[in-house]
């Protein structure tokens, strides 16, 4: 899993840096939050580093996130917890959703789309088939991304030691919000 | 064949006449679901209900619909919204976080561990895993994306139908898994448009151009039953286990494959010649629903199925060995020959009048003739023998033919003839004879039926005379049952247990179980008693043949189901004894008109109309009938809303109903409601049976248990509560008045010793002593002010006198006697004693004399000298007393005290106030404070 996603990040440098095909768009500053709402704590955080690349020809895309650029925790104690105990972010450091778009859209044209897309979603090293449902706003060369869908713990393998447990919810509510540029 | 079913037309309402229905489901409850353009619509088999969302924005059209194991009602629609039908029956949409589809939904399917997986064209194929939805698609190796039909098989394993062959998935240990079947592994057509799993788990599959290829399951390896399929597209498969698939086409009609002859058949062509059929469905009545472009919702019920009319008056049917159908009527004998698939017309080759037809080992036919005898025919070998009276026959008119192995039974106007056949019986000398009468023993020479049974017994049905058994060469003869005569007896057949079954001219039907009689007539509800035949099929049921139709009764629990107008059978005159029992099970059955195939299905079926609630309303408002069932005590008019869906004959359904409780006998009735006012408190259950034909007693019950709660007042809780509340009431009642009289004794008693403490005090001789001398002192010098000291003093007296019957005074009164008498101190005490009453407010309220007697109290205990003045204050604090301070100057001696008068203010105003009189005491002061009473209730 660890050389798959070492792969997976190469490819995808690679693919940011070959800077000629015209119709993808691309971000490296994508704000994705997350939100664990436990019973004794809420559990927030922000990062502003995601990276990632819609290609409208293929209706396929690739986003990333360095889970250790996550900020705004309740206390840096938190935050090494979340990396150090829950997330293992030395062992997995990104966390990558990529697939493809399963409307028949043709992003090529201006406009606001509701799609569903399916693909792989690795965090903690453990890749889950997910479908995410977003919007997609297309203006000229820009391309406003927008989705919220959640997480389940267990199905990534992260484990939450017994005593914390109320402290961290099953579930967690990720949200994003992107601009991709051409 | 050349047989073909009866379609009956399901008519839609006016309203829902274009609403283009495309699909049917049944749930398990029995009801039919329609899929249309305009909704979802529920039948019942005479009413029709549509569902629409309730947004009403959103598109009607449906595309699928699923009842999964939580009774829980799917519904997909073309532009891939899902809504449940919940248990309130309203349709809910379902909201998936990971979104809806946008393409149609075609198929919905559970698997084993109850998830639910649904097909779409377009998008592949999803399931839906706890909380999430998963998706299959050609990136996973789903052979299109546009799926035709999902169907699960008995592993859960989910088979799609796409444009590149079969894709079956399914999960293991949540991992997604996918087996494919293309044109490599045999299929002949890479686009599938419908796949049926049959009973054995193996699958049909109906292809776009090839027609139809059978999947063994365990191999996956294809057998090809149908090679010259030209039809085209498939739309839709059905099966008749054991007997027949049935093939929707597109544009082709409907055919079926015959699983005897392997070919196939067109079906109904005057209704669906190049119809468009849209689906296929067996139901449990063993009906087969048909929605095409050319008429809509139809069905069949496939048990009955009728021969084009061929000659009129039939009188005996045979089919013989090689399946080819004969006809016995008065015009002669009648053979069918096969023109075509489905054609066939019918030759005359007798024009003798044929009464009975019988075939024996040898391949000949034996057609009884009404006074001419026996002729016997074999087609193969092209011969023909007349067998008469010469031969040995009892006479020549012959009324039923039955025979076992080499031993040939008739029976005639005069007897029976048995013979026996020592070679093929066209020769002249291979029959022995042997005759019975009535010297042998039979009641009457005139025999109807002959009847072999299983245990080598013969059975004679005589005219008049009862019934007959010929046992080992002994008769015995039956011509009552207890009190019931049994006289001519029409038609005689056995049932699976050995039981003997006979039908009478006019007293119905007798079963023999070895031992007695039992007689079912019209009460065990036999609804014609001109029975002409009876006849045991393939499931042992018996078939009870008269003019009103068809009975099929179960031998066992002797119900009944009627079979008339609405499977076809139609102005119905059948002849005596004009039925055959084929080899294949069917049942052929002649009247004057047409000839009916029945036939036995595999499938286990319903017997009994299923019943259902459909609602139950209070005031017209319906009610949750999963949850609730307690009502308050104006909740008390209920409608129950049922129905019976019997989908063979809707119409013929009656119920019968009883409200346990309330209603004493039990109400048939054929409406679908039952209404109830203002019942009143009690517990109650609604019982519902229904029946389709009369005979309620071996039907199922339906019911639903309510009460209607007592009103509050009269409920054990509430007149406890009162009786309890009453009690405490009158107990709390009689406390706080004694209360309140122990209060006043006291404070009466305090007031009667104040009083006296008072009087006493102003008395006191030193008092008045000390009063008079003041007096002597200033009567001379100043006899005016003598008067005014005189005065002040009789007016301080008079207000003692005055005040003290009072409970409460004035401030202001108070305060005037106060300054009288604080007059007469100061004469004596001069400057040195000073009094100042600070006090605004004076419409407060105060026990007599509590101010001069801590004045008193003050001078009595204080030194007052020139040096050491006495301060009195009087002042209204912010807390709500008065208080009376001095500064604190103790004689040495103290002056003889009863404390009688601080002690006895402190208890008045315990009595008359909540707030306590305070005392303080320090070094310098001495302060008492008195609550204000700021009202004079008292």
């Amino acid at each position: 899993m660890k050389i798959k996603n070492f792969l997976f990040v190469l490819f995808f440098a690679l693919y940011l840096g070959s800077g000629y095909a015209q119709n993808r768009y691309a971000t490296e500053t994508g704000n994705i939050w997350f939100q664990s709402d436990a019973p004794l704590e809420v559990i927030e955080a922000r990062s502003g580093a995601m990276r990632g690349i819609v290609d409208v020809d293929k209706n396929a895309f690739a986003f990333t996130v360095n889970i250790r650029s996550f900020e705004g925790f309740n206390s840096p104690l938190q935050k090494e917890h979340f990396n150090e105990n829950y997330m293992e972010s030395k062992r997995f450091s990104r966390a990558i959703f990529s697939g493809k778009i399963i409307e028949k859209v043709d992003l090529n044209k201006d406009g606001s789309y509701e799609v569903r897309a399916k693909g792989k979603l690795i965090i903690h090293g453990i890749e889950q088939e997910r479908i995410i449902k977003g919007q997609l706003k297309v203006a000229g060369d820009e391309m406003q991304l927008e989705t919220e869908f959640t997480v389940l713990l267990e199905e990534h393998n992260i484990e939450i030691p017994k005593i914390v447990f109320q402290k961290i919810a099953e579930e967690i509510r990720v949200k994003i919000k992107a601009k991709l540029v051409k | 064949m050349g047989q073909s079913p009866y379609f009956k037309t399901h008519d839609l309402p006016q309203e829902l006449k274009f609403v283009d229905l495309k699909l049917l489901y049944q749930s398990e409850g029995g009801f039919i679901w329609l899929g249309s353009r305009e909704g979802l619509i529920r039948y019942d088999g005479s009413q029709y209900k549509v569902y629409q969302k309730p947004d009403t924005l959103g598109q009607n059209h449906v595309s699928a619909v699923f009842q999964d194991k939580n009774d829980l009602i799917w519904v997909g629609y073309r532009d891939g919204s899902i809504y449940q039908l919940d248990h309130r029956d309203v349709l809910q949409a379902w909201q998936p976080e990971e979104g809806l589809p946008v393409v149609p939904i075609t198929g919905f399917a559970e698997d084993l561990e109850q998830r639910l997986w649904f097909s779409t064209y377009g998008e592949g194929l999803y399931y839906l895993d706890g909380e999430h939805v998963y998706n299959y698609d050609t990136d996973d190796g789903l052979l299109g994306n546009d799926i035709y039909c999902l169907v699960t098989d008995h592993r859960g394993w989910m088979w799609t139908g796409t444009d590149g062959g079969i894709s079956i998935c399914w999960l293991e240990q949540g991992e997604k898994k996918i087996k494919n079947i293309t044109r490599e592994h045999g299929l002949q057509d890479d686009i599938v448009r419908a796949i049926l799993p049959d009973e054995k788990g193996n699958c049909w599959v109906g292809t776009y151009d090839h027609g139809i290829s059978y999947l063994k399951t365990d191999n996956f390896e294809f057998e090809y039953p149908m090679s010259d399929w030209d039809m085209g597209q498939i739309n839709d498969l059905e099966y008749f286990q054991g007997r027949e698939l049935w093939i929707g086409t597109e544009g082709q009609g409907l055919w079926r494959w015959d699983f005897r002859d392997k070919k196939h058949y067109p079906v109904g062509q005057e209704n669906f010649q190049s119809a468009k059929i849209y689906n296929l469905h067996k139901d449990i009545e063993g009906n087969l629903w048909v929605i095409s472009n050319n008429g809509g919702l139809q069905s069949t019920n496939r048990q009955f199925e009728f021969v084009e009319k061929p000659v009129s008056n039939i009188q005996a049917l045979l089919v013989d060995h090689d399946d080819q159908l004969w006809l016995g009527t008065p015009q002669g004998l009648f053979r069918q020959v096969k023109d075509s698939l489905s054609k066939s017309s019918f030759e005359r080759v007798l024009s003798e009048n044929v009464l009975c037809l019988f075939q024996d080992n040898y391949h000949n036919i034996w057609a009884g003739t009404f006074g001419s005898g026996i002729l016997l025919l074999n087609q193969q070998l092209g011969k023909q023998r007349h067998i008469t009276e010469k031969d040995g026959l009892t006479n020549a008119s012959i009324l039923s033919i039955d025979g076992n192995g080499d031993h040939i039974w008739c029976a005639t106007l005069g007897g029976v003839t048995e013979f026996e056949c020592r070679m093929n019986p066209l020769s002249t000398d291979a029959l022995s004879v042997r005759n019975y009468n009535h010297e042998s023993g039979l009641g009457t020479n005139f025999i109807y039926k002959i009847f072999l049974d299983s245990k080598n017994r013969t059975w004679f049905g005589t005219d008049g005379e009862g019934i007959s058994m010929l046992d080992q060469g002994k008769i015995t003869n039956f011509s009552e049952a207890g009190e019931i005569p049994i006289k001519s007896v029409y038609s005689i057949t056995e049932d699976r247990r050995g039981h003997i079954w006979f039908s009478t001219a006019r007293s119905g039907v007798f079963e023999f179980d070895g031992s007695k009689l039992i007689n079912l007539a019209v009460k065990e509800g036999i609804r014609d008693l001109s029975i002409t035949g009876l006849a045991t099929d393939d499931k042992g049921q018996i078939l009870i043949i008269h003019p009103s139709g068809i009975d099929i009764l179960d031998p066992e629990s002797h119900h009944l189901i009627y079979y008339d107008t609405d499977v076809g059978i139609d102005d119905f005159e059948p002849n005596l004894n004009a039925f055959y029992l084929d080899n294949a099970g069917n049942v052929w059955i002649g009247s004057q008109r047409e000839i009916i195939r029945y036939t036995a299905l595999e499938e286990k079926l319903e017997i009994h109309p299923r019943t259902r609630f459909t609602g139950i309303s209070i005031d017209l408002e319906p009610i949750n009938i999963e949850s609730q069932n307690k009502f308050a005590h104006n909740k008390n008019s209920l409608a129950f809303d049922y129905v019976g869906l019997w989908f063979t004959d809707p119409e013929t359904v009656k119920y019968r109903y009883k409200l346990e409780g309330f209603d004493h006998e039990w109400i048939v009735s054929r409406d679908n409601r039952a209404v109830y006012s203002n019942l009143p408190p009690g517990s109650y259950s609604f019982l519902l049976m229904s029946t389709e034909n009369d005979a309620f007693d071996k039907e199922p019950l339906v019911s639903y248990s309510f009460s209607i709660q007592r009103p509050f007042w009269s409920q054990w809780w509430f007149v406890l509560l009162t009786l309890t509340g009453g009690a405490s009431l009158v107990f709390y009642l009689v406390k706080t008045r004694e209360k309140r009289l122990q209060r006043e004794a006291l404070l009466k008693k305090e007031k009667i010793e104040s009083k006296y403490e008072a009087l006493k005090s102003q008395i006191n001789p030193h008092f008045l002593f000390n009063s008079f001398n003041t007096l002597i002192a200033i009567i001379e010098e100043e006899p005016s002010l003598a008067v005014e000291y005189v005065e002040k003093l009789s007016d301080f007296y008079r207000s003692i006198l005055q005040y003290r019957e009072k409970e409460l005074i004035s401030l202001d009164e108070e305060l005037n006697l106060v300054n009288d008498y604080a007059f007469l101190l100061k004469k004596r005490y001069g400057d040195h004693l000073k009094l100042q009453v600070n006090i605004a407010e004076k419409a407060v309220y105060i026990a007599p004399l509590t101010l001069q007697i801590l004045v008193e109290n003050a001078v009595k205990h204080n030194v007052i000298s020139k040096s050491r003045p006495l301060l009195i204050q009087i002042c209204l604090s912010e807390k709500g007393y008065i208080c009376v301070s001095n500064n604190l100057q103790k004689k040495l001696t103290p002056s003889h005290s009863t404390g009688f008068g601080l002690q006895s203010i402190v208890n008045r105003y315990g009595l008359l106030s909540d707030k306590k009189v305070f005392i303080e005491e320090t070094a310098e002061q001495f302060t008492v404070g008195i609550p204000v009473i700021k009202n004079s209730l008292f």
